[in-house]
């Protein structure tokens, strides 16, 4: 039976506009959907593909009745979306939307979850089944009382599921449910989500940028400007070139087997890491002059001992920082528990953690955001005493943050932070007031020209076109324009280092690679150091060269990235994976093949290359070790 | 940080903590009925014995009910000593130019205090044993009679209960965007009134879009899970009344009883 059917359907959000168009002149659609087909079967589990705008979310909030079709109609279980059939169909249509704080009511788990029952009118003695039902559903009973806001990312968004569940849906759609979090919350999600579909015999319709989790579905389709452009197996769609026009990326393996295969190493498309290192395995009998004399993949690297206090310009060092939050109160909580941390000047680096391991409290250090107490206002110190928070040393680009008499105001302008989702701090009336705001409190004797000159150059350095931006409202703005806007109000000031927290997160894949392609750019122009708060391993292989892993208050290891992943006990101690490429390269040596080669995609490819040209051109066994 | 409960509730195990919370609320009524008909120090001592034995009950520390009272010292300072002047009638202890203070003022206002004392601790000490959350089921379930006279009761419970889940979600947000902008150099602390004032723009401006954008979202997601309003909606939480309920009970009727008693064997102060 079909659990979706949509035919020929039209959907504007300008109910005037009746004929469908694309303008191309401002990148607008008066359109959001133009003429959809298609259908989904029960117990099929879609994946719907696309960049963001080209309608995909808007195509499940029409499947809802959350909005209706302009043209055309949509059938679930055979019933029209109309008026008369919206509380059937939303009883039968779950969706978990993107942001799990903006869909829970109530500040305990078990009412939130009752919250769907209650409102269709289910008996009180079944709604306590259905909550048992649910939670356990999603492995969240042991959280049946406890509050949201004290949950992670992944669990609240799984007690967002359980809230549909106890609606006992037959239909589930997840719009970008998975955006917002972790990669360990993407999987608890996952995992939950193919559970569901395949015991519990539930519809799934994936909404999603990510195309490792399209290829868990049993059909994708692609969405380009309310179109469906492609759909098929998801192997099939996701591994045809093609699809990277539409604004969407293969899975990293398949775009590392392609890069193998351009640099001459006869490698088939594989799905994961293990496929992969099988079938280099087959290919290479050793890693020639890249193999590794040692096994090196276990022991934790060593770590960078310094005593030194004098700082270089863009340089930080952190010794024994210690933080809680609510001190001597019923909540107290320990951030910082002694982080030892050099990041020397000139370095892109990347710290790596997840939620509540202490990253975002030691970065709101680096500009004094959070003050040392012998900096803040009120300390005094004691006379003759030196007393053990001395013992604490911080000391970015030259600033002494133990100091209270060090100016925090030049500081600030020096440490340049952009905050995760920084489009939501935009403010002013036009992208000028918004960029210029840092410039004038910062330098509030700058001329207007002077300040027009540096706006300019800061738009311009983030890729937007200055006399186009300028006046316009920052509200306007697309999703990704409004992240530059937002970095260009944080570079104006030319930091000499520049901090990010998750910048990429929430952009689809073409907005990830063109923000890290910025930092590059910065990097190598304005900002002597570039700082990068992340989660995603590829991300940190990919761009930067030393790496900070914290867990639990503390720096578990320092070190250049190449050596940072080649640790892979000490992440799967502080639970964190790998990235692909040191996945490759463990996976290979673990069948005794021991290669080593540099973790950017194209790096690793020619290292690879290298040893595979090298034992085919000069015979076997002669790079033999 | 998410992790803190906003308000003043103080995590514990006790017998307070576990009481029903329309418990807690009918108690504090019939709490503040009996210190206002407690005429003399005995009534007023049985109160305060009550009030003992509750807190005592509650695993408080003694300290953190005491900060409770800091908040509103300036008033109870204020109201004591403006009575304490203005107590003319009776026996002069103490005469100096235009201040004159009475024997019947100074009990008077001790009394008073007393009272004051009383009725601020025996609050914060519902406040601090109930969490919002039940506080708001307690009152949703004590409010229900008025939908009789077609008092929107669900709908005000549905708003408090929302405002609950959004508060600290809120504050969490309005900090981020404070150190946003402060890391922008932006200043909050220092400077003249009207540049203090034009300072929180920056911040109120990106609070009311995340706000709006959050509402609009909640909605949608309220609709997908058949939110209709109150009508043909069933309830899943129900509170009920234990043995601990019961004691409760008691103990107020026993000292309102006391009271009365009191009241009617001792000369009267106010």
């Amino acid at each position: 039976m079909e659990a979706i059917k949509f035919e020929n359907v039209y959907f504007s959000y300008e109910p005037t506009s009746s004929e469908p168009f694309y303008d191309g002149q401002d990148g607008r659609q008066a359109f959001a959907l133009n003429g959809i087909d298609f259908s989904v079967r029960e117990g099929e589990f879609v994946a719907v593909l696309g960049h963001n705008g080209s309608g995909k979310s808007t195509l499940a909030r029409l499947v809802n009745g959350l909005l209706s079709p302009t043209r055309g109609e949509i059938r679930v279980f055979g019933m029209p979306t109309s008026e008369e059939n919206l509380f059937e169909i939303r009883k039968t249509v779950g969706i978990v939307f993107q942001n799990p704080d903006n869909q829970m009511v109530a500040s305990i788990v078990e009412d939130d979850v009752a919250f769907g029952p209650e409102n269709v009118g289910v008996e009180r003695e079944e709604i306590g089944r259905r909550i048992d039902f649910a939670l356990s559903s999603v492995g969240m009973e042991k959280f049946r009382t406890s509050m949201p806001t004290r949950l992670s990312g992944g669990q609240k968004q799984r007690i967002a599921i359980a809230g549909v569940l106890a609606l006992k849906p037959r239909v589930m759609i997840l719009d970008e449910s998975t955006a917002m979090l972790d990669p360990r919350g993407r999987k608890e999600v996952m995992d939950v989500v193919l559970r569901l579909n395949k015991e519990e015999k539930i519809t799934v319709l994936l909404i999603t940028h990510f195309p490792e989790e399209a290829m868990l579905a049993d059909r994708a389709i692609v969405m380009d400007h309310g179109k469906i452009v492609k759909q098929g197996a998801p192997k099939n769609v996701l591994l045809s070139g093609d699809v990277e026009n539409y604004g969407l990326k293969m899975p990293i393996s398949v775009r590392t087997c392609r890069v193998l295969r351009k640099d001459g190493v006869p490698v088939p498309d594989c799905l994961n890491a293990t496929e992969l290192a099988l079938s280099l395995k087959k290919l290479l009998k050793s890693g020639g002059r890249y193999a590794m004399n040692e096994f090196n993949f276990w022991p934790y690297p060593s770590q960078t001992v310094y005593n030194k206090e004098d700082v270089a310009g863009g340089e930080i060092i952190c010794k024994g920082l210690s933080y809680a939050y609510n001190e001597s109160s019923p909540f107290e909580t320990h951030a910082l528990k002694g982080v030892d941390l050099r990041v020397p000047s000139g370095s892109f680096f990347g710290i790596i953690g997840h939620t509540g391991s202490g990253k975002s409290t030691f970065v709101q250090h680096l500009n004094g955001l959070i003050k040392l107490p012998t900096a803040q206002k009120k300390y005094k110190q004691k006379k003759g005493v030196k007393q053990s928070v001395d013992q604490t040393l911080l000391r970015v680009d030259g600033f002494d943050l133990t100091d209270k008499s060090t100016d925090f105001k030049a500081l600030r302008a020096k440490v340049g932070m952009v905050f995760q989702y920084p489009e939501q701090q935009l403010f002013a009336e036009t992208v000028f007031e918004d960029v210029a705001f840092g410039l004038r409190n910062f330098k509030p004797e700058t001329s207007e020209s002077e300040i027009e000159m540096c706006v300019r150059e800061a738009i311009e350095k983030v890729g937007l076109e200055y006399e186009k931006v300028k006046n316009v409202s920052p509200f306007e703005l697309s999703g990704g324009q409004k992240r530059r806007v937002a970095i260009a109000g944080v570079i104006v000031t030319k930091p000499e280092i520049l901090v990010l927290d998750e910048p990429a997160a929430g952009l689809d894949p073409r907005g990830k690679e063109e923000i890290m392609s910025l930092l590059h750019d910065l990097k190598n122009s304005w900002c002597k150091t570039v700082i990068i708060v992340s989660h995603d391993m590829d991300e940190i292989a990919e761009n930067c060269d030393r790496a900070a892993v914290f867990s639990d208050g503390k720096v578990l290891i320092e070190a250049e990235t190449q050596e940072l992943f080649g640790s892979a006990k000490a992440l799967k101690d502080a639970g964190l994976g790998l990235s692909f490429t040191a996945q490759v390269l463990y996976e290979l040596s673990n069948l005794g093949l021991y290669l080593k080669a540099p973790l950017k995609v194209c790096e690793f490819a020619k290292a690879v290359a290298c040893a595979y040209n090298m034992q085919t051109e000069g015979g076997a066994g002669k790079w033999l070790t | 940080m998410a992790n803190v409960a906003f308000g003043q509730y103080y995590p514990a195990s006790s017998f307070t903590h576990k009481c029903d919370p329309r418990t807690k609320i009918l108690f504090l009524i019939g709490f503040i009925v009996a210190i206002f008909m407690a005429k003399n120090f005995y009534a007023l001592g049985a109160c305060a014995l009550v009030f003992t034995v509750v807190a005592c009950f509650s695993k408080i520390p003694f300290k953190s009910l005491l900060k409770s009272v800091k908040a509103v010292l300036i008033l109870l300072v204020f109201t004591v000593v403006f009575n304490l002047f203005f107590q003319k009638e009776g026996e002069v202890v103490f005469e100096w130019e235009f201040i004159k203070l009475t024997k019947e003022g100074l009990y008077a206002t001790a009394f008073l205090a007393v009272r004051l004392f009383l009725l601020v601790l025996t609050s914060s000490l519902l406040t601090l044993t109930t969490t919002p959350v039940s506080l708001t089921d307690g009152l949703e379930s004590l409010l229900t009679p008025l939908k009789w006279i077609k008092f929107p009761v669900h709908e005000l419970a549905l708003v408090m209960s929302i405002a609950l889940r959004f508060i600290p979600i809120l504050t969490d947000e309005t900090a981020r965007i404070m150190n946003a902008q402060k890391a922008r150099g932006a200043d909050f602390e220092n400077g003249k009134l009207t540049e203090r004032i034009k300072a929180v723009v920056p911040i109120l401006i990106p609070l009311l879009v995340s706000a709006f954008r959050r509402a609009d979202e909640l909605g949608d997601a309220m609709d997908a899970r058949c939110y209709s309003g109150s009508t043909n909606r069933t309830k899943y939480k129900k509170l009920t009344y234990t043995w601990r309920d019961l004691i409760a009970g008691l103990l107020l009727t026993m000292l309102i009883v006391a009271v009365i008693v009191l009241k009617a064997y001792f000369p009267v102060i106010i």
